[in-house]
């Protein structure tokens, strides 16, 4: 059994800030365990730039924005176990790892931080019905394979999904020699950000099919071609539409679920919406001491906020062991409004608050003209106007502590209200 | 054509001609009805052949009737094979040559390796088990399903029982969960439903379709109870109210259909079989009436007795053989697995009774695998095409039906669904004779559902039939009916996965977050008597990219890993066999191409 | 002859759809920007449009089978192609440190190709 003060599950950059918040407010032993080769998660296959903007105030790839938080790390005493899968985590805190050096690993930690990341949605959860051949990816697989392991998927591609990351592959794809035969999107809007829209698909003059999706996927031992149609409102194929794509590669770009089958072996209390842990302002989870952060909680696009999120975590860990931690009175509930999908945390505490509390909160749909309106009790206790809000862009709430203490009740209701709808109230 | 075969053909013309297809051609030979000609539909192909069977007199059908519909080619686009997939050097001769590695060939090659004999079995794929083998539901059948006095049913009761004893020998895991047959206010057709007042037909469901069910098990040696409405409910918790009550059938049973046949495969290697992989049969050499050997791509192999056990090709590989008594048609079941986190929603696979009953499948269920994903369905769909394995949008909302049963099941824990073939004749039975016109010709045809349930005893069958035509068979002292498993990781202990990673470090790597795969197993896979060679195949054997994100972090991590073994380049891993490699080549490859 | 050029500006999340109109390079005017900055982008994306390129650089002996590589500054958008294709026979050997020059001054743009990552001795083959 080895013991511990905070051991953190996944070394991207969500567990590299909050080992380092964590380390910096005093915690002695701190291990990171990471089932890679390496530190740095996800963002060491992104290999585009976009990274840092906030933090580092400057533009960096993914591997560049980690290599930062990693030189720092080894810096400092934070131990940590590559090539290492945790398997378990019980409520009790007690971890159980596995690797070929040490084999099999029970750990023993005052506080835990989980950082695992998100998982991609496959092609069975979209339901997209035909054969089964070689030749379907999904995108952050078919990453992996161009700019980490070095080979290439295929040479004439059809992309479901305009998510950034589909925007992104289908620019990698192309730079690297394949034709990317279109990016198909079943909304009526881009999935992903504008400059990704223009710098990854309109450059390359990919066409982007709005409202369109895959009906049908052929081939017999590698895709042959895919049958697209347009969608009505209600998103369903519309018949005569469809159309024969030919093509030997389809890449799938269908979403993100965060990763949480630890969370939940350890009891951990999950939101349905975010399909990650319930989290409170200082990101602790339902269980005491077993604190969340990044893409495990929900799905963030930018890795600042990441970073920002979890040193929020890194620093509530050390607090806890402590024994230093907010005393947890009164909960007050915070709940997604008017065209709101979830609101990060979702929990918070206190009688009396002395620094702001950063909200997440991510819209059901686009809206001009909004404001974004907190009621505690029936009151407004806050109000901020916000040109545009557009599903694939975060929007994020600073609430400062006189106006947190103004909070009655045990619940928050954050709104995104529409300019009719104050016209009518 | 003899007297009784004209007059077959006449009869069976009349009734063709009555449904409206007066240009189809008949002939009958020995009772053998041939059809010929063009249509507008292959399901009226279908018709057609069910008519033929129908009529007196007939013992096969042969129905090479067209049609125009055909939505896709059924040819194989052939590829470069590459050394590495050829796992075996091919045999100049051999005692007996086993045609196709489904459960079929490879339990009668593990069957007949008992004796002193040379065995070769040929199979097309890269692996065994590719064909419906893989594809289906995993149920070890009780027989319950079947229409009493079939040779399905007399052999499905027979393998049924045969199970508990191959699976110990070969270390499969096997479970007898059994079987909820459910009685509900849907089970009569509505048109019964409608005339009838509501307690006779409360009566008929409580009482006396349980009883015939019961007196239909009773009379084919099928153990089975009746379960009261409270007892169900407290059998499955969380059945929908329309229940009335249930039979219990507890010999049902559950096995990888794909793990017992490599380990039978294996077992047989192990007792000098040879299996041949990436072989296909091209021919049948036939000399004087006599089996003289078979033509395949990669050479050929004299042969005295030839075993067709080809599945959905087995009417084509007859053909070859000249000894073709029967038709296959294609009839497509899709199955969808959920995730392992509904384990524990229900108990019992369970059946809704639905009458009529359909007389060509046993309708789909709800099942359970040995690794607890539950999985539904499958339907039944008339195909034209013997590759078309494809699930469409419609069939899956069929399979969510099924799932009427457990009203609040949250599909969305859906994570996959795939197809297979059912090799059906349209006699609707197995075909399992030697040939009268080919000596040493043996057609195992005709194996659709229970296929896998009946195994064990088809094999056993198959062995006295080739006894009866004249092999020799010698029992081997050195048989060894046991064959060692891959260890399972996940399925150990604390202290028994602390002592495997000490023997060997590689099963300190996990390598699959969902179904925590070791590379150690993998690897293990690679190098078993009968290797690994795909994606596919290290699939098979260890459940890399069965889990939620079904390959999604395993799949780079098991390409390389079989790059490394197999010491071939990345870009030439194959999904299942060539023709369906991962990559097009190295990144930069295109740029090169283009400049 | 007069032109017209239409763009969607990146600069903030308004997305504004802007038109230019040129006669002979020479920018007339610019319609549908919601501020100062959208008509600075399209002028800029005009005149000279630029753009970071990323991509990867196969390693001998790494512990990884590519190494991630960018531009310095952004190279002119037109380039980028021609900059893959160039940049498509080059290998390089590990190690290799953030930051380290792997190509410079490509085509004549003044702009070299950097490495995004170190990247140490390895044999990725038997990397598991
Ligand atoms: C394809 C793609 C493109 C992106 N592009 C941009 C961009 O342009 N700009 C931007 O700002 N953001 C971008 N992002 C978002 C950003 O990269 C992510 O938000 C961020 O990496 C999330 O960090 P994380 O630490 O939560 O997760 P991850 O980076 O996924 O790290 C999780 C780590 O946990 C480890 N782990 C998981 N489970 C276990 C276990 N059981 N045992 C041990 N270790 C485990 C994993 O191996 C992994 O290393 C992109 C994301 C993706 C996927
Ligand atoms: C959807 C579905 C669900 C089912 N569920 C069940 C169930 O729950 N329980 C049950 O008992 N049964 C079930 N069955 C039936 C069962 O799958 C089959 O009966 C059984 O797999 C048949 O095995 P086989 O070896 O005859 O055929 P296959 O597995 O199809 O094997 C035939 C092999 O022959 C090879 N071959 C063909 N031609 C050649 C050639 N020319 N040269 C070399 N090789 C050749 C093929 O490649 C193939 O591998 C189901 C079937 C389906 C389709």
């Amino acid at each position: 059994m080895i013991e511990v003060d905070v051991a953190i599950i996944g070394g991207g950059p969500a567990g590299l800030a909050s080992a380092m918040k964590a380390c910096e407010e005093g915690v002695k032993d701190i291990l990171i365990i990471e089932r890679g080769m390496e530190l740095g998660g996800i963002l060491l296959q992104c290999i585009h730039d976009g990274f840092g903007t906030f933090i580092f105030e400057e533009t960096l790839t993914g591997p560049e924005y980690a290599q930062r938080y990693i030189d720092e790390v080894k810096k400092t005493g934070i131990n940590v176990k590559l090539n290492t899968m945790v398997l378990e985590i019980d409520s009790a805190k007690r971890i159980i790892a596995v690797n070929q050096e040490d084999g099999l690993l029970e750990i023993e930690a005052k506080a835990i931080i989980l950082s695992m990341g998100c998982r991609e949605r496959t092609r069975a959860q979209i339901l997209i019905p035909g054969d089964r051949p070689s030749g379907i990816y999904t995108a952050g697989v078919a990453q992996r394979y161009i700019n980490i392991e070095g080979v290439i998927p295929g040479k004439k591609v059809v992309i479901l999904g305009s998510g950034d990351i589909g925007m992104i592959m289908a620019r990698r794809f192309t730079l690297e020699g394949a034709k990317v035969e279109g990016v198909y999107e079943v909304m009526s809007n881009p999935g992903g950000l504008t400059r990704n829209v223009v710098q990854c698909v309109e450059d390359y003059e990919i066409p982007l099919h709005l409202s369109h999706t895959i009906t049908n996927i052929r081939g017999r031992r590698r895709v042959e071609g895919v049958t697209v149609a347009k969608v009505d409102s209600e998103m369903r194929p519309i018949k005569d539409t469809e159309r024969f794509v030919p093509c030997d590669t389809v890449i799938l770009s269908v979403g993100l679920i965060p990763e949480n089958e630890l969370s939940k072996s350890a009891d951990v209390g999950m939101d349905p919406i975010t399909n990650g842990p319930i989290v409170d302002e200082q990101m602790q989870t339902s269980v005491p001491g077993i604190f969340a952060c990044g893409n495990v909680v929900h799905v963030h696009d930018l890795v600042d906020d990441v970073s920002k999120v979890a040193e929020v975590a890194g620093r509530g860990a050390a607090e806890y062991i402590d024994g230093k931690l907010k005393k947890r009175r009164s909960p007050i509930k915070v709940k997604a409004g008017r065209n709101v999908k979830y609101v990060v945390p979702q929990i918070i505490h206190g009688e009396k608050f002395d620094e702001d509390i950063r909200f997440y909160l991510r819209v059901k749909e686009i809206e001009k003209s909004v404001k974004t309106v907190v009621l505690a009790d029936g009151e407004r206790i806050f109000e901020k106007k916000i040109k545009i809000v557009k599903p694939p862009e975060m929007v994020k709430l600073d609430i400062s502590p006189d106006i947190l203490n103004r909070i009655t009740g045990d619940e928050l209701i954050i709104d995104v209200e529409g300019e009719e709808d104050e016209e009518k109230s | 054509m003899g007297g009784r075969d004209q007059k077959i053909a006449k009869k069976l013309e009349k009734k063709i001609v009555k449904k409206g297809f007066p240009d189809v051609k008949i002939s009958a030979e020995e009772g053998i009805v041939r059809l010929n000609g063009r249509v507008n539909l292959w399901s009226e192909v279908i018709t057609i052949g069910y008519l033929a069977a129908k009529t007196k007199g007939v013992k096969g059908v042969i129905n090479d009737v067209t049609a125009g519909e055909i939505e896709r080619k059924g040819e194989e686009k052939k590829v470069t094979k590459r050394d590495v997939y050829d796992n075996v050097s091919l045999p100049k001769r051999a005692d007996v040559v086993i045609v196709g590695g489904g459960v079929i060939g490879c339990f009668i090659a593990r069957e007949i390796s008992r004796y002193k004999l040379d065995v070769v079995l040929l199979e097309k794929e890269s692996d065994v088990a590719c064909g419906a083998t893989k594809a289906n539901s995993g149920m070890v059948h009780s027989g319950i399903g079947e229409s009493s006095g079939t040779l399905k049913q007399k052999l499905n009761v027979k393998g049924n029982k045969m199970y508990d004893k191959v699976c110990e020998e070969l270390n499969v895991p096997f479970e007898r969960d059994g079987l909820l047959i459910v009685i509900t206010t849907e089970t009569l057709p509505p048109k019964v439903r409608k005339v009838l007042p509501p307690f006779i037909s409360n009566f008929i469901c409580e009482k006396i379709i349980p009883y015939v069910v019961f007196r239909k098990g009773k009379k084919a040696g099928i153990p089975l109870r009746p379960v009261k409405r409270e007892e169900l409910l407290e059998m499955e918790p969380n059945i929908t109210d329309k229940a009335i009550v249930g039979v219990y059938s507890p010999t049902y049973g559950v096995v990888y259909p794909y793990e017992i046949t490599i380990a039978l495969a294996e077992n047989a290697i192990q007792n000098g079989v040879k299996i041949a992989l990436n072989t296909e049969v091209e021919d049948i050499l036939v000399e004087d009436g006599k089996v003289k050997g078979v033509l395949t791509d990669r050479g050929t192999i004299e042969s005295e007795y030839v075993i067709n056990a080809a599945g959905i090709f087995a009417d084509e590989v007859a053909e070859m053989a000249g000894a073709r008594e029967f038709s296959i048609h294609p009839r497509k079941g899709s199955i969808i697995i959920f995730d392992k986190e509904m384990k524990g929603y229900i108990n019992h696979s369970l059946s809704e009774l639905i009458l009529p009953q359909d007389p060509h499948t046993k309708g789909g269920g709800i099942f359970t695998t040995i690794s607890g994903n539950p999985n539904w369905g499958p339907d039944a769909i008339e195909v034209s095409d013997k590759y078309d394995k494809s699930v469409t949008a419609e069939e899956i909302d069929t399979i969510f039906e099924c799932g009427s049963l457990l009203p609040d099941f949250q599909k969305s824990s859906l994570i996959t669904y795939f197809a297979g073939l059912r090799a059906a004749t349209y006699e609707e039975d197995f075909f399992i004779k030697a040939s009268e016109n080919v000596l040493g010709f043996v057609n195992v045809a005709g194996i659709q559902s229970p296929g896998l349930a009946a195994s064990p005893a088809i094999a056993e069958m198959v062995r006295g039939i080739l006894r009866e035509i004249g092999l020799k068979m010698g029992e081997k002292e050195e048989f060894n009916p046991i064959r060692r498993a891959i260890p399972k990781f996940s399925k150990l202990g604390i202290e028994e996965k602390k002592k495997l990673i000490k023997e060997n470090p590689l099963y300190g790597n996990v390598i699959c977050r969902c179904e925590h795969v070791t590379e150690g197993e993998v690897v293990d896979a690679i190098h078993r008597p009968l290797p690994a060679t795909t994606v596919d195949a290290v699939k098979r054997r260890v459940r890399t990219g069965m889990g939620r994100c079904q390959g999604g972090f395993c799949g780079p991590k098991v390409a390389r890993i079989l790059a490394r073994e197999l010491n071939i380049p990345l870009e030439e891993v194959t999904k299942d066999g060539p023709g369906s490699n991962l990559f097009v080549g190295k990144t930069k490859s295109l740029l090169a191409e283009e400049a | 002859m007069k032109r017209s050029h239409n763009f969607t500006c990146i600069v903030c999340p308004m997305s504004c759809q802007i038109e230019l109109i040129e006669e002979d390079d020479k920018i007339l005017e610019v319609r549908g920007n919601g501020c100062k900055r959208g008509e600075e982008y399209v002028t800029e994306e005009f005149t000279n449009p630029v753009r970071m390129l990323t991509t990867t650089i196969p390693v001998q002996e790494g512990r990884i089978a590519m190494l991630p590589v960018r531009s310095e500054r952004p190279v002119p958008k037109n380039l980028l192609r021609r900059c893959m294709k160039e940049l498509s026979k080059v290998r390089v050997k590990a190690p290799v440190r953030c930051g380290d020059i792997i190509y410079e001054n490509i085509l004549d743009t003044g702009v070299s190709i950097i490495s995004s990552r170190d990247l140490s001795i390895g044999n990725y083959s038997e990397f598991r």
